[in-house]
Order: structure tokens, then C-alpha cells, then sequence
């Protein structure tokens, strides 16, 4: 797989499609360590940055990677590491460091089954995980969640820009399926401005004071000013950031609410709820943080009841039940681990509900 | 006629409170690193890794771009800058803590990769920062707040001598010990210091210096009984030396 074309439709697998757009974007920098079922974002970047003469490392662990990752992006060059599950777990200390230390760190996490080594089918059990992080203290990482190999090319190349826009953590939320289906796929030319990083990156303090990126605060006032500074940024990511897909649902009386690959099947079961007669819409969030829970509040005043389909025992719900606030009732379809309910599956549930 | 015989470094910030504890070694080692930077003039175009420990504070005292890496990852942290920037020179400044026991997989694996950056390494045979707790270079039968009876082998096991491991790594183009005991052994080890840094400028692989150093709060002696210890205790376990140096083979 030595593929890096722009403007040309061809057949590749999500995992492929995320690495290919990462050089598309720009990359300069992978570090990584193999785990199923991303292991393929690894093996292309090792061939593929070489022959750019762009920076690869194999890690000695996710620690390593992601700590490798945080050190390339204080330079301010685009970096980014990739990982699965029970290993992003290992991340989450570098995360926790990189929001901190506000550097424009991007993972790609792609989701295998867990608590645990779990195993290597399709899972969505690490919403949590991405979405209120598994690091210490108040921070956020900007999550997006594509459903369709497509969008795992070009929401890769909106996580660059994203973290670098606002120097934060961001996370491509993949999953098992989406990272080993294969999809048509077209590359487009990366859309976004490149990002000035002149003003904080550090590059060898020539003629000018030097700079320390730290997270170290050792007075507490100093602390809380720096955590209500960072707050104002997530305030202005809520404001301008959420993305989602919505159908159907001007007059809907249920919506169901479902993000990646779950999604894709959600929306067939939403349509073939309306050919039977039920008035039914979805909503997909493609941002996971921020939330899409402006909306689903507003829905919340017309609809009469929220139905969140998600691979896990039930996370995502708990965002959609705090956005609805009580409003309606907020129902939960969900399957612990592997390919998502077939619509089918879906449309018979949802009956049931309503 | 007057001649200045005596100077802050450049690389040194000028005004700054100093921290490190009265008697502790920390302030000559990062004193000597500056005054390297200062002759091989590096100080505009340096990035530190710094470490979390008492290490921690020497982007307190230095005029150099600096990252704060998380407890252990200061050599993974320092690969991910050189990568991105092969043009700059490199460095880390831990402790034997953050080095060889939470970092001993990172320290290890960038060595072996033949990283071309250099690491200082402050070995104090003991957790400094959090109240001198028994750390990989602690020696047997020394008392911490974690070995009330003294370090024994069969509940902690052996002492790690890093600069020996560092040394059998291939990708190691320079390992040495030093301490700063005596004004001789200052010297020598800023003779080292200027080694590691200089390895790396030739793009030869990893340069290492670890260093000797007193604690003495937390070894609850006086500098000079502190600086006795490093000779009496710590020397015959720690021997000084270069373990490896391939300009010299």
C-alpha cells in the first residue's frame, strides 16, 4: 500500500484512508506501536515517511509514542501517534500532559472490544474514554467520530487543523470496522490554512527570551488562573466546533442519536422506519466533544423520544440524557461489543420502545 | 589592569531565586551544563527535556527553549523534538528516578536506536523531591523512608549501575561517570559533560554523563559529610569512569 493520490476515487481500508491523509496533511512526524486492528496505520507511515524522509519511530510502547508525539508537536511540527484501546489507556498520562502543556497532538484511536485486552472486534466502549478522558484533571480533547472510510480521510486531515488551531489534543475516534473495511475513497487536497506556531513553538530560543512549555504550576493561584484560561478555549471550541448530521428530523417524533460506525445502520433503520409509518430522524454526532448538546436540547422541545444506538453498554447516552435534561425519555439500543445491530435489529427494538 | 577570572554564563538566567537545596550538587551539574552550552555555542539553539524531580527546576536557571516532560518519558520526549528537528541540539537532565527506574524503558530504547542526543543524569541514591525514598540507585544497606533497616536484597534487590548499561547499548557513541566532589572531579566532569554534548553535534548516537551528587537534606548530613559519603559509599559501588566513548576506538 504505497498509495498518496489526490483527486482519484479508489477502494481502500479505513485504517489506509487515515494514513494516507495524514501525509495529505502534512504529517511530518509518526511514532506508534503495533495493535490490532490499527496495526495497518503503522505499517503504511514506516514505508511511506521514510521515502518522504519524514520523521518515523517504532515506539517501545504507547508511553513512549505518545510522549514522542508531545515532544515533535513542542516544536510546533505536525505530529501524531495511533493506537487501539487497551493501549490508548496507556496514552492518557501524555494526554493529560499534552492539553496541559497545549500542544497540538493528534491520536487516532481506533476502538477494539474491552474492558482489558478485550479483544480485537469492532467497539465503541472507549467513548468514555476519548470524550472524558482517562488522564488527571480539568481538561478536554477535541474527538471526532467518522462513520464512513471517506470521512476517516477527511476528518483526519480537520484533527490537524483542529489541534493546531487550538493547540489542543485531538482524537480521530475510529473503530475495528471502520479501520479494516474497505470503502471508495477520494482525496482531496488538504482544505484547511496551515496554522501559525512561530509564536509559542520552540526552536532554539534564537534572539528572543526563551520559552518553557510546562504544565508544572507549583502555586495554586497560578493553577487556578491557568485553568480558567484554559477553559475560555474550550468555551470558544463548544461555540464554533460541533458538527453533526442530522435527517429527518423536522418532523420527527423519535431520533435516534448515533455516532461512527453504528451510525451507518442507524440511518438505514431510521429509513426503514418511515416506510413502515413511524415517524423517525437521526442525528450523528461527528463531534464528539464538543457535543452536538445545543441541539438535541432544541429537538428535545418537538421530539418525543431520544433512542441513542451505540456498540457498548451504553455511554453516549448518558451525553444525550444530560443534553435532553428530562425533557423526553432517552432510550438505549446497544450491543456490548462487535459489528453494530443490523437495522433490522434496529427497527424491531425501536418498536418495541416507542 | 583587570581580569575577569569569574562570570555567570551566558546560558544562565541572570536574577533568578535559587532553589535547590543548600549543599546540593544539582546546582554545580546545572552550572557546568551551561557553561558547555556557553563554549560549544549552543545556547540559542538547544531544546531541554527536562524531567520531573528536582531536576525539574532547570528551566528555572537556564536561557533555553524547554519542554517539561512527564516522570520517566524526558528521552522519549527529547526523540520526538530531534526528529522534528534534527537541526537542533538536544538534551536531557533527569534524575537516577525519572532516568533508570519509571524511564528505564525510554532511557534504554533511545540509546539503543542510537538517538543522537545526550542525557544527564543525576544519581543521588535516592527520590530527592519527595522526601528521600529508596530509589534504583539506592545502595545496599542504605537507610531511606522506605527502607527504615536499610537496603536489603531480599526485599529490593540490587542497585542499577546505568552508566555501565547505558555503555553496552550499540547505539551509545559516549557513557561515562563523573562526580563533583573535589574541584578535580568538577572538572572532569565537565570534561564529560562536553563529550556527551559534542557526540551528538557529530551525529555519532547517544552521549550520556552520569553524575555522582550529594543530598544532603535528604541524607540528613552537611555538604561536606555529604560530599564523604559520595567518595566513601558511593564511588566504590558507582565507579567513576568513561564506559564508552567511540571517538576513542
Amino acid at each position: 500500500m504505497t498509495q498518496c493520490l489526490t483527486g482519484k476515487k479508489v477502494l481502500m481500508k479505513g485504517n489506509y484512508a487515515i494514513a494516507n491523509a495524514a501525509v495529505l496533511a502534512g504529517c511530518e512526524c509518526y511514532f506508534g506501536y503495533p495493535i490490532t486492528p490499527q496495526s495497518e496505520i503503522g505499517e503504511f507511515m514506516s514505508g511511506k515517511m521514510q521515502e518522504l524522509g519524514r520523521a518515523y519511530v517504532s515506539a517501545e510502547s504507547e508511553l513512549a509514542a505518545i510522549n514522542m508525539t508531545i515532544g515533535a508537536c513542542s516544536t510546533g511540527a505536525k505530529a501524531m501517534t495511533s493506537s487501539s484501546s487497551c493501549a490508548v489507556s496507556l496514552m492518557q498520562e501524555g494526554l493529560s500532559y499534552a492539553t496541559s502543556d497545549q500542544l497540538p497532538v493528534v491520536l487516532v484511536s481506533v476502538m477494539r472490544g474491552g474492558p482489558g485486552l478485550g479483544n480485537i472486534y469492532p467497539s465503541q466502549g472507549d467513548y468514555f474514554q476519548a470524550t472524558k478522558g482517562g488522564g488527571n484533571g480539568d481538561y478536554h480533547l477535541i474527538v471526532l467520530a467518522p462513520s464512513t472510510v471517506q470521512e476517516c480521510a477527511d476528518l483526519t486531515y480537520k484533527a490537524f487543523y483542529l489541534a493546531h488551531k487550538y493547540k489542543n489534543p485531538t482524537v480521530l475516534l475510529a473503530d475495528g470496522m471502520l479501520g479494516q473495511m474497505m470503502e471508495p475513497v477520494e482525496f482531496k487536497k488538504y482544505p484547511y490554512p496551515e496554522i501559525d506556531n512561530s509564536k509559542w513553538a520552540l526552536d532554539g530560543a534564537k534572539g528572543r527570551t526563551n520559552r518553557v512549555i510546562r504544565s508544572y504550576a507549583p502555586l495554586a493561584s497560578n493553577q487556578c488562573v491557568y485553568l480558567e484560561e484554559l477553559y475560555k478555549k474550550y468555551k470558544l471550541i463548544e461555540e464554533n466546533e460541533v458538527e453533526w448530521e442530522e435527517i429527518g428530523t423536522e418532523d420527527a417524533d423519535v431520533v435516534l442519536v448515533s455516532f461512527g460506525s453504528s451510525a451507518r445502520n442507524a440511518k438505514i433503520a431510521a429509513k426503514l422506519l418511515r416506510e413502515k409509518g413511524v415517524k423517525a430522524g437521526i442525528l450523528r454526532p461527528i463531534t464528539l466533544y464538543p457535543f452536538p448538546a445545543k441541539r438535541l436540547s432544541e429537538l428535545a422541545l418537538k421530539v418525543k423520544k431520544f433512542i441513542t444506538v451505540e456498540v457498548n453498554m451504553g455511554q453516549m447516552v448518558n451525553d444525550v440524557r444530560l443534553a435532553v435534561n428530562g425533557k423526553v425519555p432517552v432510550e438505549l439500543i446497544h450491543k456490548p461489543v462487535g459489528i453494530p445491530p443490523a437495522p433490522v435489529e434496529i427497527v424491531k427494538q425501536v418498536e418495541e420502545l416507542i | 589592569m583587570t581580569t575577569q577570572v569569574f562570570k555567570i554564563p551566558d546560558s544562565f538566567k541572570k536574577d533568578v531565586r535559587y532553589t535547590f537545596c543548600p549543599g546540593c550538587d544539582h546546582g554545580v551539574a546545572v552550572r557546568l551544563v551551561a557553561e558547555v552550552l556557553d563554549e560549544l555555542g549552543l545556547t540559542q539553539n538547544t531544546i531541554c527535556a527536562a524531567s520531573i524531580g528536582c531536576s525539574v527546576t532547570i528551566y528555572d536557571f537556564l536561557n533555553i527553549d524547554t519542554i517539561e516532560s512527564p516522570h520517566g518519558r524526558a528521552m522519549a520526549v527529547a526523540t520526538g523534538v530531534k526528529r522534528a528537528k534534527p537541526d537542533k541540539f538536544v538534551f536531557t537532565y533527569q534524575g537516577d528516578g525519572d532516568f533508570a527506574s519509571i524511564g528505564l524503558a525510554e532511557s534504554m530504547h533511545a540509546a539503543l536506536r542510537g538517538e543522537k542526543i545526550s542525557a544527564i543524569c543525576i544519581n543521588n541514591t535516592t527520590y530527592g523531591m519527595t522526601g528521600g525514598q529508596l530509589g534504583p540507585t539506592t545502595i545496599l544497606g542504605q537507610v531511606t523512608t522506605t527502607s527504615p533497616t536499610g537496603r536489603n536484597l531480599e526485599y529490593y534487590g540490587y542497585p542499577i549501575k546505568i552508566a555501565e548499561h547505558i555503555a553496552l547499548c550499540d547505539g551509545t557513541a559516549f557513557s561515562a561517570r563523573v562526580s563533583l566532589d573535589t574541584v578535580a572531579n568538577i572538572k572532569k566532569a565537565k570534561q564529560a559533560i562536553k563529550k556527551a554534548f559534542e557526540v551528538q553535534m557529530k551525529g555519532l548516537g547517544l552521549g550520556f554523563v552520569e553524575i555522582l551528587s550529594s543530598c544532603p537534606t535528604n541524607w540528613k548530613m552537611s555538604p561536606d559529610k555529604a560530599h564523604q559519603r559520595v567518595r566513601e559509599e558511593m564511588m566504590p559501588v558507582f565507579n567513576l569512569g568513561i564506559y564508552k566513548d567511540v571517538t576513542q576506538s
